[in-house]
């Protein structure tokens, strides 16, 4: 897991720095390994499943264009129909790392904001009726589930 | 190659303006907090997308990936602060406005 790390590191330093002479590389190396060596690697990293996580991005991704088209809908309406509200959110999901990944979807998808945290209970704003039915169907939990299912001492 | 750029990235200049559009027209800070999140997530996502596709494969397509991955990790995080600061102050959202 740290070799891993220091791997993405160096790479990083590498598309940042793109000076390819000796100096730099040697320091970017030297510097990867270090910070790697230093810190222990994050828990909920180690349950992380690659597979899932990378399938998770196009269909988050679809999602936030689909509610994105919806949200915009709703800004340009004459009208403007918004009907916001708060909804607590109840979730299967305990962990620190499955409830970050739940609540940053949910505030990156446009319509809602997560606005509290708990284990267990997210409490999310939605701008209207439509936006907040989006959650209700589960699919969110279910696919974070998946991107967490890996073995909990594999590294 | 540059005519998709040029599509991708207006499409992102739509949502950039939409959603600077909601921020004047959205009543209070919560409802107003998703027109923010209509202009990072899809405005910015499609003008870097179109920047990259324009640049082709440099290390300047690489940087841009940075960039959008950064934005994806840090922006719910700045959103998400925000309302909770507005929620734990005594806020609520309401149709009314905030004042």
């Amino acid at each position: 897991m740290r070799i891993l790390t220091a791997v993405i590191l160096f790479a990083l330093w590498l598309v940042l720095s793109s000076t390819f002479d000796l100096a730099h590389v040697a320091a970017g190396a030297v510097v990867a390994v270090l910070i790697a060596w230093m810190n222990p690697a994050l828990p909920h990293m180690r349950r992380l499943s690659w597979p899932a996580a990378i399938a998770y991005q196009p269909w988050l991704l679809g999602r936030i264009l689909k509610s994105g088209l919806h949200v915009s809908r709703l800004i340009l309406d004459p009208k403007l129909p918004i009907a916001p509200k708060l909804i607590s959110h109840q979730t299967s999901l305990r962990s620190d790392g499955e409830l970050v990944a739940l609540g940053n979807s949910i505030t990156l998808t446009p319509g809602t904001i997560t606005v509290e945290v708990a284990p267990g209970e997210l409490i999310v704003h939605a701008i209207d009726e439509e936006s907040g039915k989006d959650l209700l169907d589960g699919r969110f939990e279910a696919k974070i589930s998946g991107v967490f299912a890996g073995q909990e001492d594999r590294r | 190659m540059s005519w998709i750029a040029i599509g991708l990235i207006v499409v992102g200049l739509y949502f950039l303006v939409v959603g600077s559009i909601g921020m004047l027209r959205l009543p209070d800070v919560f409802s107003r907090a998703h027109a923010l999140s209509l202009t990072d997530s899809l405005g910015a996502l499609f003008v870097l997308v179109g920047l990259a596709v324009y640049e082709g494969f440099t290390t300047n397509f690489l940087r841009i990936i940075v960039v959008l991955a950064l934005i994806y990790l840090l922006n719910p995080v700045i959103a998400h602060a925000t309302v909770r600061a507005a929620y734990r102050s005594g806020l609520r959202p309401g149709k009314g406005g905030d004042q």
